[in-house]
C-alpha cells in the first residue's frame, strides 16, 4: 500500500514513459533494418539504413522537449507529450519504410514541428495573446486559405490545389486554420458566457464564420477537413453551452449536407458508393477500400512485422493509409495499442480541460482535444471502412508537415494549459457535456477496435484469397515453388533464381497448354492453377511449418514438387509428329489410366507470356486451349468400333446409344486434375474431347474396362518423401470382355500388335479427323491407347501418326 | 535464422509498446489513488460559533464539516430556533484554504461585522455576524482538532 502511493513526480512518469516510446522506436528501427534479411531468409542482404536518421531526430527532439518542459512547465501532464512523441516516431519510421525520400522529408518537419514546440513552451501559460486577438488569428488563416484558391498548387501532381509554396516546400493552410478556428471559437465563447439564451446574437458571428471557412473548404474539395469543422463547431458550442439540442441540429444539418453533397459532387457520390458497395468495383472506384481491408486482413492478429508486409500496395499508405500499413506490418495487437494511445490521450486532454483555470482555455483544450479524436477516428474509420473515406490525416503519425505542425501546436497549447495544476479549476455548472464528449471519442474508438478486429479475425481469409491480392505473386518471389516432373523426374516446370527474383522457367514449353504458366500479372493456368495448393507448399507440408512460415515470415513454406505420369520422350515424339498441324495428341496406359502424351497443337512458349500476352489471348487459333481436355469435337464415325463391341447391328435406337454413351462417360467430364470441358447432355447433339475419347478407345485395349485417367501421380513430401496423389474415380467395365476383344481384333493393322480406326466427320464448313488406336488385348507389356485428332479433313494422317506413335510407344 | 531472429525482436517490440501502455495505466491508477487519499486526509480547520440571542448567555458550538448551513430547518448542520431567521439562511464553507460566509438569500438579511453581507466572503476569527436577531462570534481553532458537538435538538 505504501508503495503504491509512493506516487512518482510528473516528470518522473513523463521520462520514464519516453524511455520506454524511445525502446519502441529503437526495435522497430532494427527489424526495420534486420527485415530484409528475414524476407530473403538469408543474412547476405542490403540491409535498409536510412530510417536511423529519422530515429536520431526523434531521440534529440523529444530529450531536448523533456528537458525543457521539465524546466518550464514541471507539473504539466506527463502523458500527452510521451504519447504524440511515440505516434510521430511510429510515424516517421512507417513512412520511411513505404517511402524513404519522404521520411527523410518528414524528419525535417518533425526538427521544424519540433523547435516550434520547444520555443513555444516559453509562452505564459495563460495564453492571454490567443484569446485577445482572436479575430486577427482567424481573418489571418481563412485569408491564407483563400490564397490557395488564386496560388494554390498540388504538390502531388493532382487537381486538388490545396496547398501554398514553391520550390519542394509547401504548406496545406487548411491544417492549421483547424486551430486558429478552435482557438477562435473557444475565445468567442468564453467571452460571452454564460451564453445567453437568444440564439441569434451568439451564434450569427460563429455561424457566419464557419460558413466562409466551409465554402473555402468546399471549393477547395476538402471534405473531409468540412466535415471535421462541422463537427469540431458543434462541440466546441454544445460543450460551452450545454444544451444537447445543439447536437441533434447539427445532427440533422450534417446529415442534410451529406444528402445534397451526394447529389451535387462527385467526389462525395464516389466515396460513399465506394464506402456502401466496395466489393462491386475493386479495382476501379473502391480499390483504395479493397486494397486497404486485404492489407489489413494480412496484418492478421500479430502482423507480418516492420518492413516485412506489403504496405506499398495501397495507394497514397504514407498519408491517408497509414493506419492500414501500421495493421499490415503490426497487427491488430499494434493498432489495439495504437487506440489505447489515443484514447489515453483523448481522456488526458478532457483532464486538462475540466482542470483548466478558466472558460476560454477550459473549451480550447475541449476543442483541441475533439479535433485530435475526431480526426483520428474519421480517418481511421474511412481505412477499415467503418465510415466513408475522407482525406484527412492521422494526427501525429501521417506525413505531411503541415498536419504534423497543427498537431504538434495542438499538444503545446494542451501542455501549457495543464501546467498549472494548482490553480483551483474555473467553477463548472455542468459538466455533462464534457463527460458526453469523453464518452463519444471513448466509443469511437471502442467501435474502430471491433471493427479492425471483425476484418481480421471473422473476413481476413476470404479477403486474401481475393485474386486482386498482389501478395500472393510477391511471396512467390521469395518462396520457392516447387517443380512440375515427368514420370522420370525430368522437370518440365521449375523455379530458377535466388529469394527475391524467383522465376519460374518452362523447359519443355511445347506443353504449356496442358501444365499451363503461373504469372505475376496473367495469373495462372492448367496444371499450375489446379496443383497451386502442393507447388505453394500449402497442401502436404504439416500444419505446423506452415503456421511457422505464415507467422515468421509471411510467407508459405518451400513449395513441393509434383511427379507428373507425362513422359517426356514419348511427348517430344507426339509434338514432332504433330507439328503445325492444328489439333490434339493423348496416350494413356489402358489399364492404369496414366496419361504419357497429352500434345495440344498451336502451343505456346510460357517463358515468353508477357511479351505475347496480348498476342496470344486474340490469335484465332487458341494457342492457350488445352486441347485434350477442353477441346470438344463430334466424334462421327469414329464412334463405329464401340456400336461393335457393344454388339450393336443396323442403325441403332435412340435409348440404346445414349445407354451405351452414358457407359462410355460421354456426358461426364473426365475427373483430372485440370481444367476439363463440361461435357454434353443426352438428347442434345454428341461432342466428345479427345480425353474421353482416349478413355473409350482404351476399353478395346483393356478387355472392355474403362480405366480413370491419371496425371498428377505424386508429391514430394519433407516428412514422407514421395506420396501417391490416388485415381479420382474407379474403372468400370463398359463392354463384355468378348466383345471388345473380337472388335480389338478385327481393326489390327496387319503386322503390327496395335489395331487402329479412323474416321472424318464435317460439321459446317469445318472438319474433323479422328483416329483412335490401341494395342491388341492380349498384349503382354503395359497396354495402351492413343487418339489423335486433327482440325483438317485428313484421317490418313491421323492414322499415320497414331500408328507412328504407337510403334515408338511399343518399342521394347 | 534471420526470421526467428526477427521474430523475437517483433515479440520484444509488441511487450515494449504494451509496457508504456501498462505504465501509463498503472502510473494514473496511482494517481487516482493519491487523489483519493489527498482527499481523505485533507483537514478542514474546525470552527466554532458562539451564538447569542437578545441577551441569553452565548452557546458554544463546534463543527468539522466543510460546510455548515444555519437556518431554522432542523436539517441545518446549525438549526437556530429564531423566527428571525429564515429556514436555510446563511452557509459558512471551507474552499480555497479559507472559511466563507454567505447569505442564502434570506428575508432578513445577514450582517456581517455590522455590514449588510451582499457577497460571499471570508471570515477570520473574532468576526461577528448577526442572523435575523441572533449573534454568532466565529472562533477558528487554527490547528486544534476538537471533537463535534452533538446535534443538540431535532425538533
Amino acid at each position: 500500500m505504501k508503495r503504491f502511493l509512493a506516487q512518482e513526480s510528473p516528470v518522473q512518469i513523463q521520462s520514464r514513459l519516453l524511455r520506454l516510446a524511445g525502446i519502441f522506436l529503437f526495435l522497430y528501427s532494427l527489424i526495420l533494418t534486420l527485415a530484409a534479411a528475414a524476407r530473403e531468409r538469408s543474412w547476405a542482404v542490403d540491409y535498409r539504413w536510412n530510417h536511423w536518421l529519422g530515429f536520431a531526430a526523434w531521440v534529440v527532439i523529444f530529450t531536448l522537449a523533456h528537458l525543457l518542459s521539465r524546466r518550464q512547465l514541471p507539473d504539466a501532464d506527463p502523458y500527452i507529450l510521451p504519447i504524440a512523441a511515440l505516434l510521430a516516431g511510429w510515424g516517421i519510421l512507417s513512412i520511411y519504410r513505404l517511402i524513404p525520400s519522404f521520411g527523410l522529408r518528414q524528419t525535417a518537419w518533425l526538427l521544424v514541428s519540433g523547435m516550434v514546440f520547444l520555443l513555444g513552451l516559453r509562452l505564459s501559460p495563460e495564453l492571454r495573446f490567443l484569446r485577445r486577438y482572436k479575430y486577427l488569428w482567424l481573418s489571418g488563416g481563412l485569408l491564407i486559405t483563400a490564397l490557395t484558391l488564386v496560388f494554390g498548387v498540388d504538390p502531388g501532381g493532382g487537381y486538388e490545389h490545396a496547398w501554398l509554396g514553391c520550390c519542394g516546400i509547401y504548406f496545406q493552410p487548411s491544417e492549421p486554420l483547424k486551430l486558429l478556428l478552435i482557438i477562435f471559437l473557444a475565445a468567442y465563447l468564453a467571452d460571452r458566457l454564460p451564453l445567453s439564451l437568444r440564439p441569434l446574437p451568439l451564434l450569427a458571428p460563429t455561424a457566419v464564420v464557419m460558413g466562409v471557412a466551409l465554402v473555402l473548404l468546399v471549393i477547395q474539395r476538402d471534405l473531409g477537413t468540412a466535415s471535421i469543422f462541422i463537427f469540431l463547431y458543434t462541440i466546441i458550442l454544445f460543450v460551452a453551452s450545454g444544451k444537447k439540442r445543439i447536437l441533434l441540429i447539427s445532427l440533422v444539418g450534417l446529415a442534410a449536407a451529406g444528402i445534397v453533397g451526394y447529389f451535387l459532387f462527385d467526389v462525395i457520390r464516389l466515396r460513399v458508393d465506394a464506402w456502401l458497395n466496395p466489393w462491386l468495383d475493386p479495382s476501379g472506384r473502391s480499390f483504395q477500400i479493397v486494397q486497404s481491408l486485404m492489407a489489413v486482413a494480412n496484418g492478421g492478429t500479430s502482423g507480418r512485422g516492420p518492413g516485412l508486409g506489403s504496405p506499398g500496395l495501397v495507394p497514397v499508405a504514407i498519408s491517408d493509409f497509414i493506419f492500414t500499413s501500421i495493421a499490415e506490418e503490426t497487427g491488430l495487437v499494434g493498432t489495439l495499442g495504437l487506440l489505447a494511445l489515443i484514447g489515453v490521450f483523448t481522456a488526458r486532454g478532457i483532464r486538462i480541460a475540466l482542470r483548466a483555470p478558466d472558460n476560454f482555455r477550459r473549451i480550447l483544450a475541449a476543442g483541441l482535444t475533439a479535433y485530435i479524436g475526431a480526426q483520428s477516428i474519421l480517418i481511421i474509420g474511412g481505412n477499415i471502412r467503418l465510415l466513408p473515406l475522407t482525406g484527412v490525416t492521422l494526427p501525429f503519425v501521417s506525413y505531411g508537415g503541415s498536419s504534423l505542425l497543427t498537431s504538434f501546436l495542438a499538444l503545446l497549447i494542451l501542455l501549457l494549459i495543464s501546467s498549472q495544476p494548482e490553480d483551483e479549476p474555473a467553477p463548472l455548472p455542468r459538466p455533462q457535456p464534457y463527460l458526453m464528449l469523453a464518452g463519444l471519442i471513448g466509443l469511437g474508438l471502442f467501435a474502430l477496435a471491433a471493427t479492425n478486429a471483425w476484418w481480421v479475425v471473422w473476413r481476413g481469409p476470404d479477403i486474401l484469397e481475393r485474386t486482386d491480392n498482389a501478395r500472393r505473386s510477391i511471396s512467390d518471389r521469395y518462396v520457392k515453388r516447387g517443380s512440375l516432373l515427368d514420370r522420370h523426374e525430368t522437370p518440365v516446370n521449375l523455379t530458377v533464381g535466388n529469394p527475391g527474383d524467383y522465376l519460374r522457367t518452362y523447359q519443355y514449353p511445347a506443353l504449356a497448354p496442358i501444365t499451363g504458366y503461373t504469372n505475376p500479372t496473367y495469373g495462372q493456368s492448367g496444371l499450375e492453377a489446379s496443383l497451386d495448393l502442393y507447388l505453394r507448399g500449402l497442401d502436404g507440408n504439416p500444419a505446423s511449418s506452415i503456421w511457422w512460415d505464415h507467422i515468421v515470415y509471411g510467407q508459405p513454406p518451400p513449395g513441393l514438387d509434383v511427379r507428373l505420369s507425362i513422359d517426356l520422350d514419348l511427348q517430344r515424339q507426339a509434338d514432332e509428329l504433330l507439328g503445325e498441324h492444328t489439333g490434339a495428341i493423348v496416350l494413356i496406359n489402358a489399364t492404369s489410366g496414366e496419361i504419357l502424351v497429352m500434345a495440344s497443337h498451336p502451343t505456346f512458349d510460357p517463358n515468353q507470356l508477357d511479351t505475347q500476352a496480348a498476342t496470344l489471348l486474340q490469335d484465332q487459333n487458341s494457342p492457350l486451349l488445352d486441347r485434350v481436355a477442353q477441346g470438344l469435337y463430334p466424334p462421327g464415325d469414329a464412334m463405329q468400333p464401340f456400336f461393335q463391341a457393344a454388339g450393336f447391328s443396323g442403325q441403332p435406337s435412340q435409348t440404346d446409344t445414349e445407354q451405351l454413351f452414358t457407359n462410355l462417360g460421354f456426358y461426364v467430364s473426365p475427373k483430372l486434375l485440370l481444367p476439363v470441358a463440361t461435357a454434353t447432355y443426352p438428347g442434345g447433339l454428341l461432342r466428345v474431347s479427345p480425353l474421353q475419347m482416349v478413355l473409350a478407345a482404351a476399353t478395346l485395349s483393356n478387355n472392355g474396362v474403362q480405366p480413370t485417367p491419371r496425371l498428377a501421380m505424386a508429391v514430394d513430401t519433407p516428412t514422407q518423401g514421395w506420396v501417391i496423389l490416388p485415381a479420382l474415380g474407379e474403372p468400370a467395365t463398359v463392354f463384355p470382355s468378348a466383345g471388345a476383344t473380337e472388335t480389338a481384333q478385327a481393326l489390327i493393322v496387319s503386322g503390327q500388335p496395335f489395331w487402329q480406326w479412323e474416321a472424318t466427320v464435317s460439321q459446317g464448313s469445318q472438319s474433323f479427323s479422328w483416329s483412335l488406336a490401341g494395342t491388341v488385348p492380349n498384349w503382354q507389356s503395359s497396354p495402351l491407347a492413343v487418339v489423335v485428332l486433327l482440325e483438317e479433313n485428313n484421317p490418313r494422317e491421323a492414322g499415320s501418326i497414331s500408328q507412328t506413335l504407337l510403334e515408338a510407344a511399343t518399342k521394347p | 535464422m534471420s526470421g526467428p531472429v526477427v521474430l523475437v525482436l517483433r515479440i520484444l517490440l509488441a511487450v515494449s509498446l504494451y509496457a508504456f501502455l501498462a505504465w501509463a495505466f498503472v502510473s494514473l491508477w496511482r494517481d487516482i489513488k493519491q487523489q483519493g487519499a489527498l482527499l481523505a486526509a485533507r483537514k478542514v480547520p474546525p470552527i466554532s460559533l458562539s451564538i447569542a440571542r437578545g441577551e441569553s448567555s452565548p452557546q458554544e458550538r463546534h463543527f468539522i464539516q466543510s460546510e455548515v448551513t444555519i437556518g431554522r430547518d432542523p436539517a441545518c448542520e446549525c438549526p437556530v430556533d429564531d423566527e428571525s431567521i429564515s429556514a436555510r439562511h446563511a452557509r459558512l464553507s471551507f474552499h480555497h484554504n479559507q472559511w466563507w460566509l454567505e447569505d442564502l438569500d434570506s428575508t432578513n438579511g445577514t450582517q456581517l461585522n455590522q455590514e449588510k453581507l451582499a457577497m460571499p466572503t471570508v471570515i477570520i476569527s473574532e468576526d461577528e455576524f448577526k442572523c435575523g436577531d441572533t449573534r454568532f462570534v466565529i472562533s477558528l481553532a487554527g490547528d486544534i482538532l476538537m471533537p463535534p458537538t452533538k446535534r443538540i435538538q431535532h425538533a
